[in-house]
């Protein structure tokens, strides 16, 4: 058995591996090479889907069942012509269920049937009637995340910046927001019920009423679907962040704060990584072994990930290409040898 | 038809796993590009954009000619033309 990390960059993919003590990292790569790399995902089946975009020549959807032969799916997530909207990059894979979900930018949901062969804009979201109200967050206007119920299928989250989090209850076909008691960051004229701007989101692996929310206005909880929202932002000395994570096993949430909005960097220059072991109620920070002085990279949405072993492995790349990895849980950290292109995603496998 | 020849640069090679230098028999230079999206219907995605036209960061010489200066993309090609496909780069 071996732990597989693969680290998406803005000049393509690596892929970083090792058995499962995770001490020790061989690295491979790039792959892509010149090619962004936003997301990557695996399927029930072993397959991997890469996510490529390039400012010149536009997004594409890979797979591949071995990582060395890959194939670039010729009916990925697309915009119509008559939207007018541009599909700039997918920025999430959700693989969890028979239906695969892809969010985009321009911000929009697209839907498998088919085990991502060919992809349907899911309309009741895309045209949604506050849809002209949509406004862009610094990374776009992107619908960045995706949750599925794996006891109901019909229900999903997707969450958009900088607009907020929206449920469908029925496969998809209509949608309703759900940022009671998200503070507002954009008003709209008409619609005073978008203009959040949801920065992450998990949710409970054996529960998806319960769902953590890294938003732009501080860190927050639902117990109940998104119907309602609270702070959880005890032992935090900023709820500013963008990447949560939460381990299968033992629940333990990871989130990486910074500076506030406006500078978006570690406090002091000490990067660290917070946990929290009940929920949320309460936060601690992990540092033994990350950069305690003159660290001011950051960690983009998707560059967080645990391994669901035990004792969990956690995985974070930064905007500076280091990667830091934890083989206990986040008690202790090492920065894996290598530097590589800004890092915009990171996602773990434990291979049999 | 005329075969003439389509050179890719490295980064769309590599998609479609063939040499960068594509032969394509063709009467137009349009044609020859929905020829080449037909062969390798990978490259659609990297050449177009969503209104059908080239991306706008990609250039497309007709031998030495940039074809945004062309009147018409159905520009009629000869024999042994090239067909340069490059990624337009300003600044650095």
């Amino acid at each position: 058995m071996g732990v597989l990390v693969i680290v998406g960059t803005d000049k393509g993919a690596f892929l970083l591996r090792s058995d499962t003590a995770r001490a020790h990292w061989k690295i491979q790569g790039p792959l892509f090479k010149g090619w962004k790399v936003t997301t990557v995902a695996r399927d029930d089946s072993g397959r991997y889907f890469v996510a490529t975009a390039s400012d010149v020549y536009g997004q594409a959807l890979h797979v591949s069942e071995d990582l060395d032969n890959w194939r670039q799916i010729e009916n990925g997530p697309a915009w119509a012509k008559d939207t007018e909207r541009k599909l700039n990059q997918i920025w999430t894979l959700n693989l969890q269920t028979n239906r695969f979900y892809a969010g985009v930018d321009e911000a929009g949901l697209f839907a498998s049937e088919d085990g991502g062969e060919s992809w349907s804009p899911i309309n009741g979201l895309n045209e949604h009637p506050t849809r002209g109200s949509w406004y862009p967050g610094a990374g776009g206007l992107c619908a960045h995340a995706v949750l599925t119920d794996a006891k109901n299928p019909k229900r999903i989250w997707c969450g958009i910046s900088a607009v907020g989090v929206f449920r469908s209850d029925d496969g998809g076909l209509t949608w309703e927001i759900k940022n009671q008691g998200i503070p507002m960051l954009i008003e709209d004229k008409k619609h005073k019920e978008i203009g959040r701007c949801v920065h992450g989101l998990v949710a409970d692996p054996d529960d998806a009423d319960t769902i953590y929310r890294q938003e732009h206005t501080g860190m927050f909880r639902t117990r109940d679907g998104g119907e309602t929202w609270q702070r959880i932002e005890n032992g935090l000395d900023s709820s500013f962040g963008f990447p949560i994570a939460i381990d299968r096993t033992s629940k333990t949430l990871y989130i990486i704060p910074l500076e506030s909005d406006e500078y978006r960097i570690p406090i002091d220059g000490r990067f660290r990584v917070y946990h929290s072991a009940n929920g949320g109620d309460a936060w601690d920070p992990l540092s033994n072994g990350l950069p305690q002085e003159n660290a001011y990279m950051g960690v983009l949405r998707d560059a967080l990930a645990v391994d669901h072993l035990d004792p969990c492995g956690v995985y974070v790349g930064t905007t500076a290409g280091t990667v830091h990895v934890s083989n206990d849980a986040g008690d202790s950290w090492t920065q894996v040898s290598c530097i590589l292109p800004r890092i915009l995603s990171v996602s773990v496998y434990v291979q049999e | 038809m005329p075969q003439v020849t389509v050179q890719l640069p490295s980064i769309l090679g590599r998609i479609i796993d063939e040499s960068r230098a594509i032969p394509i028999e063709a009467d137009s230079l349009g044609g020859a590009l929905r020829a080449l999206v037909d062969r390798h219907p990978a490259l659609g995605v990297h050449l177009f954009d969503e209104t059908g036209n080239l991306r706008q960061h990609v250039l497309c010489f007709h031998n030495q000619t940039n074809t945004r200066w062309l009147d018409s993309i159905e520009a009629p090609l000869a024999k042994g033309d090239t067909i340069t496909i490059l990624q337009a780069v300003s600044g650095g």
